[in-house]
């Protein structure tokens, strides 16, 4: 039972660490993208590969992932400095798709469909870590420290600027504002925090195959962070805590057919996002009561 | 000859997503509406269709009645009782994308749990392959899936172009504010946007289930894919939502002949990132990217 509750709190934060930098292009950015998955699953496997042929110290794997995801999201910030709204979602649908893609037929990188097999547990300062306990305490730490990065920067300049662009980008542009690089650094940055969740999921399963890095996993990050709330602190959080403990609770409603449970859980969050755009399109924790952004 | 064949399942393909396309296109073009739902109508009018004609032994005209009378209920139901109610108090790109996108995400998982999530396929005669050639096998849903396409979009030119509604419609993709001050209720014009939007998918769903056969995903495929048509097309455009739908599903089955299936819809992609990147307008749209 301990095993189990421990587990799932290490998911769950592995998956707050994702809202969370999701919600920061999302919320405060407004950049919609649909490849947050990408830049977990390059996390993921880059992270793996330093392990396996390099070293499994932490504070060598998870700068590189952060490095490899960083440079690879410049493909991203391509288009969101072109287009916006629809446009922009179709572009991140793309590189999501032809990412997945890449992940199943590049072999030497990702093992393709097999996925990468053996990752050994990770060092810090050459102190392995396999213990669960120990592992939900380096991915909480991961969590508050990403949270603190969040937070202070759009609480800065930096931040403001953002949201200038986001509610307005002519507007920022007149008011002196460098639209194409503080655009292009909020995706860098997003996507180098999300690689962090990538390499701890790496590490934590010592198995990653592409079926974590798929477009499901993008939409439901993205749902997090939109039954949460956007452009809050609490929100991703909160979204990312429901999401993750639904299928569990779901398990425990024995009036339920369990082979059923998978489509339960994304019926119940597809209503959600219907219920919640019509009524409360802010999301649970909603920066604007009664309204959106 | 692998090449023809390719070309010619290509052409097929690529009926089934012109029309997709054209009705997405012409949902978002008039009621700037991004109906990515749009998918999960078409796997109803797929599912229903084959439930019809399998399930409850109907004649296939019933069925394909059951199949276009539910993909215009669907649409209807979705444009005045979800559309309406968000447009009503915010209506941003955002929260409508959102919301359309769980109503996939429900359907998707619906009609898995009803149907069960294999692949199913309606048995017919007329997907019997002839070898007409040596190497290059057709069925006549080949042609009649080219064929009932091209009608489609012949008689949709006509009814834009020739009758009050189909006027309104175009206008109303052109200036809302125009259109209200004229008398007429933009409201009202979308309701016919969807109604028709929706009826567009119902050819595309029957020869899918009729040809390649259907899974509860096959919306969400067949959306992906349209949105990248529409895109490369030229949002708002049919013209071009008809040429990119050909174009992709080509581009696709000829992705198979040099690089394997496992790439075609990697193609897809590449061609849609590509083009918004260069030319976010698409073939035929008008320049207008904000």
């Amino acid at each position: 039972m301990t095993a189990y509750i421990l587990n799932l709190l290490v998911l769950i934060s592995v998956y707050a660490i994702l809202s969370t930098t999701l919600n920061f292009i999302i919320g405060y950015a407004g950049i919609f993208s649909l490849a947050h998955a990408v830049f977990f699953g390059i996390g993921g496997y880059t992270a793996a590969l330093v392990a396996m042929n390099v070293t499994p110290e932490f504070f060598v794997a998870i700068p590189v992932a952060m490095a490899a995801a960083a440079v690879t999201s410049l493909l991203l910030a391509l288009p969101a400095l072109r287009v916006r709204g629809e446009y922009f979602v179709a572009a991140s649908l793309g590189l999501q798709v032809l990412a997945v893609t890449l992940f199943s037929e590049w072999k030497s990188f990702t093992g393709g469909i097999g996925g990468v097999i053996g990752i050994p547990a990770v060092e810090m300062l050459g102190y392995p870590i396999y213990k669960p306990w120990q592992f939900l305490l380096m991915s909480l730490i991961c969590l508050v420290i990403i949270i603190g990065i969040i937070r202070i920067l759009v609480h800065t300049s930096f931040g403001r600027s953002l949201k200038a662009i986001r509610d307005s980008e002519s507007a920022a542009l007149a008011s002196g504002k460098n639209v194409t690089v503080i655009k292009t650094l909020s995706v860098v940055l997003s996507s180098a925090l999300a690689a962090v969740a990538g390499a701890l999921y790496a590490f934590y399963m010592s198995f990653i195959n592409v079926q974590s890095f798929m477009l499901d996993t993008s939409v439901l990050v993205m749902a997090m962070v939109i039954i949460g709330g956007t452009a809050t602190i609490l929100g991703p959080l909160l979204g990312a805590a429901l999401l993750m403990l639904m299928p569990s609770v779901l398990t425990y409603l024995s009036f339920l057919p369990q082979t059923e449970i998978g489509s339960i859980q994304q019926i119940v969050y597809g209503m959600a996002m219907v219920l919640l755009m019509i009524f409360r399109p802010g999301g649970i924790v909603s920066s604007h009561p009664g309204g959106g952004k | 000859m692998l090449f023809l064949q390719l070309l010619a399942n290509g052409l097929q393909v690529g009926a089934i997503y012109a029309l997709t396309a054209a009705g997405f296109s012409l949902i978002f073009g008039s009621t700037k509406i991004f109906h990515f739902a749009h998918g999960a109508t078409f796997a109803i009018a797929a599912y229903l269709f084959h439930f019809a004609l399998t399930g409850l032994g109907f004649h296939w005209t019933f069925a394909v009645a059951v199949a276009a009378i539910s993909a215009v209920v669907f649409g209807v139901v979705l444009d005045r009782f979800m559309y309406a109610p968000i447009q009503r108090h915010e209506g941003s790109f955002f929260t409508v994308f959102v919301a359309s996108f769980g109503v996939g995400i429900v359907v998707q998982n619906l009609l898995g749990s009803v149907f069960g999530r294999g692949f199913m396929s309606v048995p017919t005669p007329l997907s019997n392959s002839v070898e007409v050639m040596p190497g290059l096998y057709l069925s006549p849903l080949n042609g009649l899936a080219i064929g009932c396409a091209v009608i489609c979009f012949v008689a949709l030119h006509y009814f834009l172009t020739h009758t009050f509604v189909g006027k309104g419609l175009r206008a109303l993709s052109e200036n809302p504010e125009l259109v209200r001050m004229f008398g007429l209720s933009p409201r009202r014009l979308s309701t016919y946007a969807f109604a028709l939007g929706s009826l567009l998918v119902v050819p595309g769903a029957i020869f899918t289930a009729a040809g390649t056969g259907i899974n509860p995903a096959v919306g969400h495929h067949v959306m992906l894919i349209s949105l990248a048509a529409t895109i490369v097309g030229g949002i708002g455009s049919l013209r071009g939502a008809a040429c990119a739908g050909l174009l992709i599903g080509v581009a696709e089955n000829l992705a198979m002949w040099k690089l394997g299936t496992q790439w075609s819809e990697a193609i897809t992609f590449a061609i849609l990132f590509f083009f918004i990147i260069f030319k976010p307008s698409g073939f035929f749209g008008r320049a207008t990217v904000s």
